[in-house]
């Protein structure tokens, strides 16, 4: 998002603008790859996907409507956002490096926005560890999940598509959070600049 | 009892065919609502019901309100309406004869968003240095809370000179006001709004919003001469 030394400078509702740009193409990416995924997908593998619940994720307790996400402090938000983030560092490079032998029509451009994934993924992460760090200390608390699924996604094509697309369905749903979290933080710190919101 | 099964069997009686459930929307991200198209009703006075199962709950629950959101509907409102959650909704219809379930749907809240129409489309006719223009004004759909940031929305603008086919397109992002410049005095502008979430579909567009530029003259000067 910016260097460390230029970033002191700059007003932390500035940073999350630039943060909450950065989760937009993030969720919006993820949809992409959804779709082109979609594209030629086994009807067989839709019967056969297993239940958002199973997301290594989906234990996080965190805000799922309205009323609750304004209710959290902008410290506890901060860390949620990260430890979301966080939680994604190795199951998107097991993504990256499954999407090199997917069995899809699609394989190339499908393995360069993965890349582009973990691209955004990373300098958004580096971003907020200097949003979270002008916070304090409450936002910069982070509780990964660790990613417990097979690496191997299996030997037959039907497997590793409804591997693939698990673990990317679940991401896309994070990635919303992410990006909903940081837009709602993003305008409590633009009182100032209202027309933002 | 055995005319009544002849009876069936001459005209058709049965269990009523298979409802559709055909969409899921939410304006705000804070209710939502689905809407079915009923099958064949088999000839005999129909009933439907819409159940639907939450993620990490074995627990059937029925459609909270059928009412609101008219007819073959069901309305979730913000006590029932979570996001990042799945619902599993099945419709089932009953008759006489026996009762028949819809395709199930998985919804998650957070893709489904399409937000009402813009609010109080204004055209003012404005000028500058003797050359009319006109502005656009808007308003966001009153139910999205765009303060908060729980939902983000961008606009598009179109218009067209009346009588013209084609419309121009107009993307001012964030913003509720738009100049158009370039019109033609002495002609009647037509304009509609739309917008959509950061995430989501399109909302319809507004209702045409006609404006007439009056005549002006070049530079102003002109006139005066």
């Amino acid at each position: 998002v910016c260097m460390v030394a230029v970033c002191g400078a700059i007003p932390i509702g500035d940073l999350l603008d630039r943060a909450s740009q950065r989760s937009d193409k993030l969720h919006s990416l993820s949809t992409l790859l959804t779709q082109e995924l979609d594209t030629h997908f086994p009807p067989i593998g839709r019967m056969m996907m297993p239940r958002p619940s199973m997301c290594h994720t989906s234990t996080l307790q965190g805000p799922t409507d309205k009323d609750q996400a304004l209710q959290v402090s902008e410290h506890n938000l901060m860390s949620l956002v990260r430890s979301l983030l966080q939680s994604w560092a190795d199951p998107l490079v097991l993504l990256s490096a499954n999407a090199n032998t997917l069995p899809h029509p699609a394989q190339s451009s499908i393995a360069s926005k993965i890349q582009e994934l973990q691209e955004n993924s990373k300098s958004l992460g580096d971003g907020l560890n200097i949003v979270s760090g002008r916070m304090g200390p409450a936002a910069q608390v982070v509780s990964v999940f660790p990613y417990q699924g097979n690496s191997d996604f299996g030997n037959d094509k039907i497997s590793k598509l409804i591997n693939f697309q698990f673990l990317l369905s679940c991401f896309r749903r994070d990635s919303h959070k992410i990006d909903s979290f940081l837009k709602v933080l993003r305008c409590r710190s633009a009182q100032i600049r209202p027309e933002m919101c | 009892l055995f005319f009544s099964v002849a009876c069936g069997k001459v005209t058709g009686l049965g269990p009523p065919g298979k409802p559709t459930l055909t969409n899921c929307r939410s304006p705000e991200k804070e209710t939502f609502t689905c809407w079915w198209k009923p099958g064949p009703d088999g000839g005999l006075p129909t009933t439907y019901a819409l159940y639907y199962l939450k993620d990490n709950s074995e627990t059937v629950y029925e459609c909270p309100d059928y009412h609101t959101a008219g007819r073959n509907s069901c309305f979730f409102n913000k006590n029932e309406t979570s996001v990042w959650v799945n619902y599993n909704i099945t419709v089932v219809a009953t008759n006489k004869m026996g009762r028949t379930f819809s395709d199930p749907v998985d919804v998650d809240v957070a893709y489904i968003v399409q937000p009402h129409t813009p609010e109080n489309v204004t055209v003012n006719v404005m000028e500058d240095e003797g050359w009319p223009f006109l502005r656009v004004s808007w308003e966001s759909p009153h139910k999205a809370d765009i303060r908060s940031g729980w939902i983000t929305l961008v606009y598009e603008l179109r218009s067209k000179m009346e009588g013209e086919e084609e419309w121009e397109e107009h993307f001012p992002g964030q913003q509720k006001t738009f100049n158009i410049f370039s019109v033609r005095s002495g002609s009647s502008y037509l304009v509609q709004v739309r917008c959509r979430p950061d995430h989501g579909f399109w909302s319809e567009w507004s209702p045409t919003t006609k404006t007439k530029v009056p005549k002006f003259f070049l530079g102003r000067s002109l006139w005066i001469l």
